[in-house]
């Protein structure tokens, strides 16, 4: 149950977006977040759905995963879909007017892409960020993208450290939960029927087991790393070195000239115009 | 028949992901009523996989597990009614402890059978008294009292819910010698007065000797083989060959017969081959 939770889940694999830099994946995402926000022609997005569906065939990741996880942001993509076809106020009559209803042709458009965009910006960010690229690649990157901040005394070494040992732990603390539920269920613990404040009364023996057991894992990693003479990022080195290769230049320079081509299209005289 | 059955029950974790594996295959196995069976193999080879199908925290991919001649997946809103029957004491459970007091603890489970605040008590006294908890640590806090004593609260609070089948997984993992014999013995004792069916999921083979009536093998999601202790001792052969061992002491009998000395009964346990040398030294003198 819990360890369905793909949202964040990285899947080990040997494809061209496993192997590149976890710097340019950083760098082509947030590239191509802003790509996604700066469409405005109907042709932008049809190119945007394009370039998702080529990222998702060379990842080689499985339909079904991806599938799965965008199961849990339906309802965040539902919600956007309601409030843009509610609220939006367009030009001309109504199409359908009831009561205080007014829906308009241009609140539909914006319903559908701006769902649309948050769609594609999940797959895309997961894509690049969580399935094929490792938490610890993805820290060592950030520590890299940041590490200009260390000039003006940012613990930026630190940070990393900090954001690795939370990542690393997600999955065993879904274990342990996994483990405490099943325990407590074991005893005739009862999570799933009742309203809100039974429900939430009954996770109380999960969370003081999880809660005591975090603190004590804790304490037993600091004193492990102590005991391994850990003190900082000052003067240490790294096991795996990041390395730019050409296929990471090639990657970010198509990457470069997709947000140059949706702009590019924003200004053409065609084609149907939709968002902000 | 026997009250606890499997029926062809597979079990594949992570289906239609890159981690799909399969932890158990085929499994077609009963356990018999009122005795305490023995579950050993290595890690990794269905052990906890297969406790946790018993009693329903988990749903075999195939197959049926039957209580008394019944799917228990029947009626799947109704599962919960299967782990009062089945009380399943999982690895290291001193892990699930939460409440106030260790008494509060152990009447957890009771409280949630429903049963009235007399039952509960006599049921938290009771077991408490099984797993050898003294009175005065009913009253104090879980996280304060030593890690046996936290194993055996945990077992208690499982204990409690009187189970007709009661699975044990590695109760006695970690523990000091004594707290071993003490935990086991107070489980065989518990077993003994009221016939209940105990699974007890262990890597001890002197364990399994001495507190057992019957084994199960488990090797790579499959039963290997399954029988009454000296049956399964006695191929130790093919034990090893799955890179598990016979006990100590079934080793030194087997030598002693190999160089000729003719013994008889019990011979992997340490008394039961005392008595056999001491059997087989009064009948040549």
């Amino acid at each position: 149950m819990l360890s369905d939770i793909t949202l964040g889940q990285y899947f080990p694999g040997f494809s061209i977006l496993h192997k590149l830099d976890p710097r340019t994946k950083i760098i082509s995402s947030i590239i191509y977040i802003v790509a996604i926000f700066v469409i405005k022609n109907v042709i932008g997005y049809a190119l945007l759905i394009l370039s998702a569906l080529t990222l998702v065939f060379i990842s080689k990741i499985s339909l079904k995963v991806i599938i799965k996880g965008i199961k849990p942001v339906i309802i965040v993509l539902i919600f956007t879909m309601i409030l843009n076809l509610f609220w939006t106020v367009g030009e001309g009559e109504p199409l359908v007017q009831w009561w205080i209803i007014k829906i308009y042709i241009d609140g539909i458009y914006r319903a559908i892409f701006m769902s649309l965009r948050v769609l594609v910006l999940i797959v895309a960010t997961s894509l690049f960020l969580t399935y094929t690229t490792s938490p610890r690649m993805l820290t060592d990157a950030i520590e890299s993208l940041l590490s200009p901040l260390k000039k003006i005394h940012v613990p930026i070494h630190d940070f990393a450290m900090m954001m690795t040992i939370a990542l690393r732990f997600i999955p065993t603390l879904i274990e342990e939960t996994d483990k405490i539920m099943n325990a407590q269920k074991s005893r005739g613990a009862d999570f799933s029927t009742g309203g809100l404040i039974k429900r939430a009364k009954a996770l109380i023996p999960v969370l003081i087991p999880l809660l005591v057991s975090s603190f004590k894992r804790a304490d037993e990693l600091a004193i492990a790393m102590e005991c391994r003479c850990y003190r900082g990022g000052k003067g240490r080195t790294k096991f795996v070195k990041l390395t730019m290769k050409l296929s990471d230049y090639v990657f970010m320079t198509l990457i470069i000239l997709f947000l140059a081509a949706v702009i590019a299209i924003n200004y053409l005289p065609f084609g149907l115009r939709v968002g902000v | 028949m026997s009250r606890l059955e499997l029926n062809d029950v597979s079990y594949v974790y992570g289906e239609g992901t890159p981690f799909r594996t399969e932890a158990l295959k085929n499994i077609d196995l009963s356990f018999s009523d009122g005795k305490i069976t023995g579950l050993i193999g290595h890690t990794g080879s269905g052990k906890s996989t297969l406790v946790q199908l018993l009693n329903g925290l988990l749903k075999p991919t195939s197959g049926k597990v039957l209580l008394d001649g019944k799917d228990i997946w029947e009626k799947p809103k109704e599962i919960g009614k299967i782990r009062f029957r089945v009380g399943l004491v999982m690895q290291y459970p001193e892990y699930q402890l939460f409440d106030e007091t260790v008494h509060k603890d152990i009447a957890f489970g009771p409280k949630n059978c429903g049963l009235s605040d007399q039952e509960i008590e006599n049921a938290v006294l009771e077991a408490a008294e099984f797993v050898g908890l003294d009175k005065n640590i009913l009253d104090k806090s879980p996280f304060e009292i030593s890690g046996g004593q936290k194993r055996r609260a945990a077992i208690a609070g499982v204990i409690a819910m009187h189970p007709e089948v009661l699975i044990l997984d590695e109760p006695a993992a970690g523990l000091d010698p004594r707290g071993r014999r003490e935990i086991l013995g107070g489980l065989k004792e518990y077993q003994r007065r009221n016939g209940t069916t105990v699974i007890l999921v262990s890597h001890s083979m002197e364990d399994m000797a001495y507190y057992c009536d019957e084994v199960v093998v488990m090797n790579k999601a499959k039963v290997l083989m399954s029988g009454c202790v000296s049956d399964v001792f006695s191929k130790s052969a093919e034990l090893e060959s799955v890179g598990l061992d016979i006990p100590r002491i079934a080793h030194i009998a087997k030598a002693l017969s190999d160089m000729g000395y003719d013994l008889k009964g019990e011979l992997y346990t340490v008394d039961g081959v005392k008595n056999a040398i001491e059997k087989y030294i009064a009948s040549i003198s």
